[in-house]
């Protein structure tokens, strides 16, 4: 019993940063139809710089937050201006592979800046947790579940009250009439898979608190992020939480009681079995 | 019939007695089964599998297994993988291939990933450690196999691409209801498509085992084995019977040229090239210097799908 409840702790822990991650890819894929195969390696380039800001400015890896997320925002905004732009309505075997190859880019340049060796980042506070009866909760994993609920309440109220949240849910709902209204595709895309960056970004700077960094850390989550959009709904900021959270736990139950070796193999299960009993997630609304 | 005359040529390469350019074409060879294999799904039905690698991996396996058996014969198994991959496809693809689109890409990359995973988990396979592989003592003889697995799958291709399978795989990738509609069984025609794609890397990975010598997960389900042979189509061009091959030479050169000169940053030049073909030559060379094609239709290609 005390176990079962230990492993329910730890997924909801671990799920936070899931929704953040899966947040960012949700975005880019419900509103551009792109699966962003690059997204992994955005996840990595945050977790770096809070080990960059951390190691040499001593600057405290949540203090990194904003600044990952401003910082892989731009960089997502370039990229998308001067890159997949060219590409963006091409058939998706297109968008897939340049996401790869863009993918293979970063995370080679990155394994020559900062070698294949494990980094960590090990602050104060690393080791210090505290308990409830049987239960441990480390305070990093507990603060880092705050941030990420704080990252997704943000993003219900940017893209639910401002202007530009507004034309974004436009374009998903209709490209063609936003278009018509005055929106500027081009830019709002830029300005979508900035945010879709700049999650992954902030999720990497949270990741990188709790998981020894690489520069291939970021592959794994590629599938993961996929997984949970489908299982909780593609295209909403509640269906990419709930979903995080889901798969939080069922992956901590997994590794638990069946094998700590068999990560992909236990999404895989997952996604095939949401596709074939609720296509449209558990957030998700039931379409005709 | 360049390519046929290009095939013939190759033959000759053992006799030059020099093993750097037996393993460059044997490379070559098995790049352009495999490539030849995506094609059939990718290209010609329009189903963007990510994950073809998992029959390289089963062949490769089938190989270690019976070698494991004591029968060391590559030629009894190449027909065993392609046979085994081909059922593995087939049950895997009832429920797989009536995903569409991102989610069929997504779910085969799925299926590479987790094989990959539970074979490292089985330990009669050898689990994370692998498989030695005896080796015959005519070393050349896994040129001429893999050499006659790329021929059997060109010819395949070629075959295929004028049948009425072939017109059937063109109308799903052009629209798969219509197609539907006119009364075609997509589903088999789908599944069909998917077992012959695996049998040509599952047959280049049973010869790869042997002509390596070793194989483990890693080896086997190598992801960058995903992405190559898919890139080379692209290169070359998708749904055409010469475009996977013509790629395969391409792209291996180009990749052996950088081995040699970069060997440091070689997988970040390769990512530079995915995102040039993909950028500028999203139809394939075969499209730019064919007779629809020509340099007007390289430059409307390129401003095709921007926004």
């Amino acid at each position: 019993m005390e176990l079962i409840l230990q492993t329910l702790v730890n997924g909801i822990l671990a799920g936070g940063i899931l929704a953040v991650v899966a947040l960012g890819f949700s975005l880019v894929w419900g509103i551009m139809n792109i699966i962003n195969l690059a997204h992994g390696a955005f996840v990595m380039l945050g977790a770096y710089l809070a080990y960059v800001l951390f190691s040499a400015y001593h600057i405290d890896p949540f203090a990194s937050v904003p600044i990952a997320f401003v910082v892989m925002f731009a960089f997502g905004y370039l990229i998308q201006r001067f890159v997949i732009n060219f590409v963006v309505r091409a058939p998706i075997l297109t968008t897939f592979l340049l996401t790869f190859g863009l993918s293979l880019l970063i995370v080679n340049v990155a394994l020559l800046v900062f070698h294949g060796d494990a980094k960590a980042v090990t602050t104060v506070y690393s080791g210090s947790n505290f308990s409830i009866g049987p239960i441990v909760v480390p305070w990093v994993k507990l603060w880092t579940l705050i941030v990420a609920l704080g990252i997704t309440a943000a993003m219900q109220l940017f893209l639910g009250r401002t202007r530009e949240g507004r034309a974004i849910r436009a374009m998903a709902l209709d490209i063609g009439a936003a278009q018509l209204s005055g929106v500027r595709v081009a830019r709002l895309y830029a300005i979508v898979f900035g945010l879709g960056a700049g999650l992954a970004g902030a999720a990497g700077v949270l990741l990188s608190l709790s998981y020894p960094l690489n520069p291939s850390m970021g592959d794994p989550f590629i599938i993961k992020a996929f997984v949970v959009c489908v299982l909780g709904g593609l295209g909403s900021v509640e269906g990419a939480l709930v979903g995080g959270i889901v798969y939080g736990i069922i992956e901590a139950f997994g590794s638990q009681f069946i094998s700590t070796g068999l990560p992909d193999a236990i999404a895989l299960v997952v996604l095939l079995f949401v596709l074939i009993v609720r296509p449209t997630g558990i957030m998700g609304k039931a379409t005709a | 019939m360049v390519c046929c005359i290009t095939l013939l040529v190759l033959l000759g390469v053992p006799l030059l007695h020099n093993g750097y350019y037996e393993n460059l074409f044997r490379g070559i060879l098995m790049f352009a089964a495999m490539a030849l294999g995506w094609n059939i799904i990718g290209g010609y039905t329009g189903y963007v599998s990510f994950g073809n690698v998992v029959f390289f991996g089963i062949g490769t396996y089938v190989s270690g297994v019976l070698s494991l058996h004591g029968i060391q014969n590559v030629w009894i198994a190449i027909p065993c993988a392609a046979v085994i991959a081909a059922v593995f496809a087939a049950i895997l693809g009832v429920p797989i291939l009536r995903l569409r689109g991102h989610y069929f890409g997504i779910a085969t990359l799925g299926i590479a990933l987790a094989t990959q995973e539970i074979v490292a988990n089985i330990e009669p396979l050898g689990g994370g450690t692998g498989i030695t592989l005896q080796q015959a003592a005519w070393f050349s003889q896994y040129y001429y196999a893999m050499w006659l697995v790329c021929a059997l799958s060109l010819l395949a291709t070629w075959l295929i691409a004028r049948s009425k399978l072939g017109y059937a795989l063109v109308a799903i990738r052009e629209n798969e209801d219509a197609a539907s509609v006119l009364g075609i069984n997509t589903t088999a025609y789908k599944v069909g498509a998917w077992a012959i794609s695996a049998t040509m890397p599952a047959a280049a990975g049973a010869v790869f085992a042997f002509s390596n010598g070793y194989i483990d997960p890693s080896v086997g389900f190598d992801v960058d084995y995903n992405v190559f042979p898919i890139v080379m189509v692209i290169l070359g061009g998708m749904g055409t019977v010469a475009g996977p091959v013509v790629g395969a030479f391409l792209l291996t050169a180009i990749n052996e040229t950088l081995w040699n000169r970069y060997p440091q940053v070689h997988t970040l030049f390769f990512g530079v090239a995915i995102v040039l073909v993909v950028l500028f030559l999203p139809r394939g060379l075969l499209y730019v210097f064919g007779r629809s094609g020509g340099w007007r239709g390289f430059l409307k290609s390129l401003t095709a799908y921007r926004v």
